[in-house]
């Protein structure tokens, strides 16, 4: 019997090779059930295996790579950061599944739609419980693979399918820095474990941990969509609504924040690495707060949000803090996952309506979503007891506690874009659940299957109550994940104990943040109205996520297509093919010359013959013989 | 003793002989005589050499072409034969399918 472990990596694998290789000929309930079982089991697994960790545990499956100095065995690696994520994933993603099952029960693809889920589970949890980087990289790239196919689902619609291709081409790019790192590091520590590169890591000078905690950043924000490589994310809504909870919650988005906590003695020998990682995380957090309030797309509001909230994680493993950023990214994950199968809900009812200003009353008319989405709404905006509360806090507390004038900066940008959040979410939630019904020609809400609203309470549970897991002393917690964290010897230091200050500082950003939203879209609209019309240049850049899709576009598409247009044209078309044309008519040419000689009469040849051999005779004649 | 350079004069009037031979003539008969006549003249131009040096190799030659042109003009009559009997013509000029 193997152990707990590798079934948590197993089970899903099985599920998507049964469901990918025979899932088209058998019945959809069965395809669903094997999808979910397969996590439900993993889910457990993890959760065994959480709590028989103990100090942290190693399961060797087989030697995968050997060759001389250079060694990979598929290591699975179990330890409190690990273990942690494995038990989030598996939890999460098994919601996700069981509301899939209601969300895609129309839809013919189901087969290959729950393989490539499971698939992509699988591919996360073998990024995260990989003990080295080669077999870390496998699950990350696998992580892309999945979702290039998940966000392209709907592949028949071009757009769709541009989305798709556009997600994991992008991260293809933090690949390539993440692929820079792994090498170097093995040319370096002689080693690819984990584990033994992060003992080696204290060697390091510390120019050259500067530039590979660069160019693990680089990879990280492919993945995690950080600045600069923010675009994809927004585009990944084109995949069904559960995909977008899976990539925003559960998977993908977390790994390049993964990673970083994972090589974080790596990246700690160097400030300067630090620091950047800090300024990105927090530059970040802040631009994709903007960005959201200019949306009008509700699914485009929560990508926005979930890239700012990643800044927030970026933002704590550059302050240090590490438990406060797998605080967050948990916590995380519970609301993120909840408040985008509650938009799912909302879709669906109204008919594949996105935009939030056709949309209203809803309280009323769909109070279980209501309330689950006031819930993941209240945990985003870190209402004060909310689990996202707790966990937001740690990290502006870390980054104060830091020190340092940039530190000090970077923190008031977290308060500036924590006031940004509660108010763009809350905006969300005054437009679509609050008022009259914008558009009345939607209809009433459609009835939906009980999997998808009743998924949602777990959650919204988890992202009211999700703090006590790392509950503060103030509030009389213990801090469990931060004292887990530190007794295996994974977080650097003990964080700085949250005194009242910082917390009320956020508790009042947060209730301004609120507050403003509920004034400016329900009391006073006439003043959003106002502020709309004066603003409308302001609107629209932050409509266009101040334009960088455009920037990019400017700075590289268009560029690679005129030069991809040239090589054709010009260099393929022009310059090749004219030039192999111009030898074939040549050729032809001489053959019809040529031709001209062969009369078909036998004098002619006897002639030619005789001819020639007198000018050979001629020839030596003349020569003086051979 | 004739010198050498009259019987290679003599061979190659002969040789030239053949040559107008087989291109002034249509007919595959005479064409075929034409390269009997210069095959001769080849192998006069040995026996002159096998004379001047003293060497029995060029009459061996000759020995060897005379086999290899009675055996030429059996298989080359026999073509005659064969392409009379298909186009009842021995006019070379009539035989062109090879340019199809």
């Amino acid at each position: 019997m193997a152990s707990p472990i590798t079934w948590i990596l197993l089970l899903p694998l099985l599920g998507a090779l049964f469901n990918g290789l025979l899932g088209w000929m058998l019945k959809r309930r069965v395809v669903e059930t094997v999808a979910c079982a397969s996590v439900a089991g993993s889910s457990v697994a993890a959760c065994i295996a959480f709590a028989g960790m103990g100090n942290g545990t190693d399961v060797v499956l087989y030697d995968w790579l050997s060759a001389g100095g250079f060694s990979a065995p598929f290591t699975l690696r179990l330890d409190a950061i690990s273990a942690t994520m494995a038990v989030m994933v598996t939890g999460v993603s098994f919601i996700i599944h069981l509301y899939s099952v209601g969300y895609m029960r129309e839809d013919e693809g189901f087969a290959r739609y729950f393989a490539l889920l499971n698939l992509f589970v699988a591919a996360m949890l073998l990024l995260v419980l990989a003990g080295n980087l080669p077999l870390m990289f496998v699950g990350w790239e696998g992580v892309g693979f999945c979702s290039f196919g998940l966000i392209g689902f709907w592949y028949s619609d071009p757009a769709n399918a541009t989305a798709g291709r556009k997600a994991f081409i992008v991260t293809r790019i933090g690949d390539v820095a993440f692929g820079v790192a792994l090498i170097w590091l093995f040319y370096l520590t002689g080693t690819t474990d984990i584990a033994a590169i992060n003992a080696a890591a204290p060697a390091l000078p510390a120019a050259t941990a500067t530039y590979l905690g660069l160019l693990l950043m680089f990879g990280a924000a492919g993945k995690s969509a950080q600045l600069p490589l923010t675009v994809w994310l927004p585009d990944a809504m084109a995949g069904p609504t559960p995909v977008s909870a899976l990539i925003h919650a559960a998977t993908m988005v977390t790994a390049g924040v993964y990673l970083l906590m994972r090589m974080f003695p790596v990246i700690s020998v160097s400030s300067d690495a630090l620091a950047v990682i800090t300024t990105v995380g927090a530059v970040t957090a802040f631009y994709a707060a903007t960005s959201a309030l200019g949306q009008r797309d509700i699914k485009r509001v929560l990508a926005y949000s979930t890239i700012s909230q990643i800044g927030y994680m970026v933002m704590a493993v550059g302050a240090g803090a590490l438990s406060a950023a797998l605080f967050h990214l948990v916590v995380h994950a519970f609301f993120k996952a909840l408040l985008f199968m509650a938009a799912g809900c909302i879709i669906q009812a109204l008919h594949e309506e996105h935009d939030i200003f056709n949309m209203g009353g809803l309280m009323t008319r769909m109070p279980t979503v209501f309330w689950c989405f006031l819930a993941g709404a209240l945990a985003l905006a870190a209402a004060p007891g909310t689990g996202g509360f707790f966990s937001k806090d740690e990290v502006l507390a870390a980054t104060l506690g830091h020190g340092g004038a940039l530190y000090t900066a970077l923190w008031a940008l977290g308060e500036v874009t924590a006031f940004v959040t509660a108010f763009y979410i809350f905006r969300v939630v005054a437009l679509v659940f609050m008022g009259g019904m914008k558009k009345e020609s939607a209809g009433l809400p459609a009835r939906l299957p009980g999997t998808m609203v009743w998924s949602l309470v777990p959650l919204a549970v988890l992202a009211i109550a999700g703090g006590i897991i790392n509950l503060p002393a103030t509030w009389g917690g213990s801090g469990y994940l931060s004292g887990l964290l530190a007794s295996q010897g994974l977080a650097p230091h003990a964080e700085a104990g949250h005194g009242w200050a910082v917390q009320a500082v956020s508790a009042v950003v947060c209730a301004s943040g609120i507050g403003a939203a509920y004034y400016m879209n329900l009391i006073n609209p006439a003043l959003r109205e106002r502020l709309a019309a004066r603003y409308a240049d302001l609107n629209d850049f932050l409509f266009r996520a101040w334009g960088l899709d455009a920037l990019y576009y400017r700075l590289f598409v268009t560029p690679f297509g005129n030069i991809a247009d040239l090589l054709w044209h010009r260099v393929d078309e022009g310059a090749i093919n004219r030039a192999l044309d111009g030898i074939g008519d040549g050729l032809a040419w001489t053959g019809s010359m040529m031709r001209l000689s062969v009369t078909g009469r036998a004098s002619t040849y006897i002639m030619a013959t005789i001819v020639g051999a007198a000018a050979i005779v001629l020839y030596f004649a003349v020569n003086g013989g051979v | 003793m004739v010198p050498i350079s009259h019987i290679l004069i003599l061979a190659g009037m002969i040789f030239a002989l053949g040559v107008v031979c087989v291109f002034a003539h249509r007919n595959i008969l005479m064409i075929l005589i034409g390269v009997e006549i210069m095959l001769n003249a080849a192998g006069l131009a040995f026996v002159a050499g096998s004379m001047r040096w003293g060497m029995p190799e060029g009459q061996i030659f000759v020995l060897f072409l005379m086999a290899m042109a009675a055996s030429e003009v059996s298989v080359g009559l026999a073509l005659v034969v064969y392409l009379h009997k298909r186009k009842r013509s021995v006019n070379i000029d009539d035989f062109n399918e090879m340019k199809d």
